[in-house]
């Protein structure tokens, strides 16, 4: 009997100590997820009082404008993010989304410049993009390769298509719907602002508020017990890649109303779409991405640039604080996850 | 003192005095130029290469020089950004823009919205006609010079490997077709097809392995005469590959003349033939002079050519020297 008693009190004691460590944990992640948010907030006070005209309308619509293209591809890398786990070496990830708007920019902007209307090079753009969604699709649900590895593979795919559609040069396009995004306005906002308003509104929507959303967090959380409960894993994670293609696609578009043109080089735009989704947890209180997250960190992205440059501080720094936050909310993360595990 | 020589002394101290006016006039222009209380916004669309990050300084510390304020951005070769930063750059009304090379084709609806916001655009290297003003060197004689020492060393006979992936870049363009001129009067000197594609990045990586490859291709000596890029970063990455295939009946020809490729034309036993070497410093330096003239209220013409010298294996040791202290000076190797 006594060996029972000393077993249980060890029993409970040990277990008293993991719920106070576990709580202690939780305790430190909230503090520094609202360190973080605080070190936002001080960063766009101090931008508000001193960086001139930063909080004109004019300059606010124009960083909505420069943050659509990036506030597009992150609502995909988001997508793809919540359906396979945020889990950063084994869950979902899209590496080849970057790339994939590059291709898609190229076959539009070379299919308007052979003479084929707008309706047709949109829709061969986003037949495009999805197609490249789809390949990351088999590749992941169908073959099983670990998606950080699977859509590497893709990319190099996609950038080395685009390289063979353009020989890697500048290939420029007009068209009635550029035009419309170039110089179109409505209530005073411009085109392209538009168009991130009514993505973005369009996706938080589908995302955090339907079933289909819902859904799609249990499959990425918790698969087992998605499938359990009678959820098609597969299908939902399949389907966050396809859509990130599409997006990919849409932003293709947006880019080449932007540039005149496509251009080489689009891959670039990778690392600044991951900060933005992988910055975008940190607003969440389970450190999981949302679309809301993602959207205030694009535009945070966004007023970082603009800020710097309006108090006239070398461009050189954003680089350098955007890297910071991403390390600083990355461990951020897995501090977080730490005390789940512990669990 | 007779009312002659009173008279004469009267002339002297006249003309002199008139003289001694005259020079602190025209002291006077050269020093009225300044900037002081203007703020200079400068867009580049990268500096990771020597001729970039030169002018790219130049302009910078020549508004700093002349009393300005300046709002520096370089856009690290992504055309999104330079396109973000010129929006907001307009958005911040600064006395002037000084824009430095990117793609013409992205640039050009932004350089008029530049243009329709009232402010004046001086252009680096860059030829719009939204500018008052480019700045460059006068590349139509560099391609034409290049391609003549290059033409003269091969003896007049012989196939060229041309790099050929920026004719989209105006000044590469205006090289490349002077090249094609001067080969219309030399039928026998043959430029290999397909030409070969530079890029950016990996330029000297890439330009290895290509130069590699078409060596590999005709390796009977003397099948290969010349590698032409329209830059020199190619150069480098070409001159590389000739001296590892051992092939140095092969010379290579480049413009810019990053330091680099101005040490490889000073040894003597290196491949690379010549450079055409521009001063993209003072390039830079008389933008902003340019921009502080049309400020004054002065006339500007619509282009500044700033001289460039042909570095060759003649006159390297020296001809390049110059430009090897001049790069020390600025802290560049």
């Amino acid at each position: 009997m006594s060996a029972t008693v000393l077993h249980t009190e060890v029993g409970v004691s040990h277990e008293k100590q993991a719920a106070a460590k576990s709580a202690g944990r939780r305790f430190g992640a909230l503090v520094v997820r609202l360190g973080a948010i605080a070190a936002f907030a001080a960063i766009m006070a101090y931008f508000v009082i001193f960086a001139p005209g930063f909080t004109s309308t004019f300059n606010l619509i124009n960083v909505v404008e420069q943050s659509a293209i990036l506030g597009v591809l992150a609502y995909g890398m988001t997508a793809v993010i919540i359906g396979g786990g945020s889990d950063v070496t084994e869950g979902g990830i899209d590496l080849s989304i970057a790339a994939n708007m590059g291709l898609c920019a190229a076959v539009y902007a070379t299919l308007l410049s052979m003479g084929y209307g707008d309706f047709l090079s949109v829709l061969a753009a986003i037949a495009v993009g999805m197609a490249v969604g789809a390949l990351n699709a088999i590749a992941v649900v169908g073959l099983g390769i670990l998606p950080l590895l699977a859509t590497l593979a893709v990319l190099n795919v996609a950038a080395g298509m685009e390289l063979t559609l353009t020989q890697n040069t500048v290939v420029g396009a007009s068209s009635p719907l550029l035009g419309l995004l170039v110089s179109g306005s409505f209530l005073g906002i411009s085109a392209l602002a538009w168009a991130l308003i009514v993505f973005s509104a369009i996706t938080i929507a589908v995302i955090h508020g339907t079933a289909f959303g819902l859904r799609l967090y249990a499959v990425g959380g918790h698969p087992e017990a998605a499938r359990a409960a009678g959820l098609s894993v597969p299908f939902y994670v399949s389907f966050t890649y396809v859509l990130s293609g599409f997006c990919a696609a849409v932003a293709s578009i947006l880019t080449v109303s932007r540039l005149s043109a496509s251009t080489p080089g689009s891959g670039e735009l990778l690392l600044s779409v991951l900060a933005a989704a992988l910055l975008g947890t940190v607003f969440s209180r389970r450190f999981v991405p949302t679309m809301g997250g993602t959207l205030l960190s694009v535009l945070f992205i966004g007023l970082l640039a603009n800020g710097f440059q309006l108090l006239n501080v070398s461009s050189y720094w954003v680089n350098g604080v955007q890297g910071a936050l991403i390390l600083l909310v990355v461990a951020i993360t897995s501090f977080a996850r730490g005390s789940e595990g512990s669990r | 003192m007779t009312n002659t020589v009173k008279g004469l002394v009267k002339a002297l101290a006249l003309g002199l005095a008139a003289a001694c006016s005259l020079a602190a006039i025209s002291g006077a222009s050269a020093e009225e130029l300044s900037l002081k209380g203007k703020r200079i916004g400068v867009s580049a669309i990268g500096t990771d290469h020597y001729w970039d990050l030169m002018a790219f300084r130049g302009i910078q510390d020549r508004v700093k020089e002349l009393g300005g304020e300046v709002i520096a951005l370089d856009a690290g070769r992504k055309d999104q950004q330079q396109i973000a930063q010129l929006q907001t750059l307009i958005a911040q009304k600064p006395d002037a823009i000084i824009e430095q090379l990117g793609n013409l084709e992205v640039l050009n609806p932004w350089l008029q919205k530049i243009r329709d916001a009232g402010i004046p655009l001086f252009t680096v290297d860059t030829a719009t006609p939204h500018a008052i003003n480019n700045t460059t060197s006068n590349n139509y004689n560099i391609g034409a010079e290049i391609a003549l020492q290059m033409v003269a060393d091969m003896g007049g006979k012989g196939n060229v490997l041309v790099f050929n992936g920026f004719y989209s870049v105006p000044v590469c363009k205006i090289r490349y077709d002077q090249l094609k001129y001067v080969l219309t009067s030399f039928p026998d000197v043959k430029i290999v097809e397909p030409e070969l594609r530079d890029v950016i990045p990996n330029t000297v990586q890439s330009a290895y392995s290509n130069v590699t490859d078409m060596l590999t291709k005709s390796p009977e000596k003397g099948s290969v005469g010349a590698v032409w890029a329209c830059w020199d970063v190619p150069q480098i990455g070409a001159t590389q590959a000739v001296e590892a295939a051992g092939r140095n009946e092969v010379k290579t020809y480049g413009i810019d003349g990053s330091p680099e490729v101005i040490k490889m034309v000073m040894d003597p036993k290196s491949s690379a033939g010549a450079v055409a070497a521009q001063q993209p410093y003072e390039i830079g330096k008389t933008s902003v002079d340019n921009a502080a003239k049309y400020l004054a209220g002065q006339k500007v013409p619509p282009f500044t050519f700033v001289p460039s010298v042909l570095i060759n294996k003649e006159n390297a040791a020296e001809k390049g020297k110059p430009f090897l202290d001049a790069a020390e000076k600025a802290g560049v190797k």
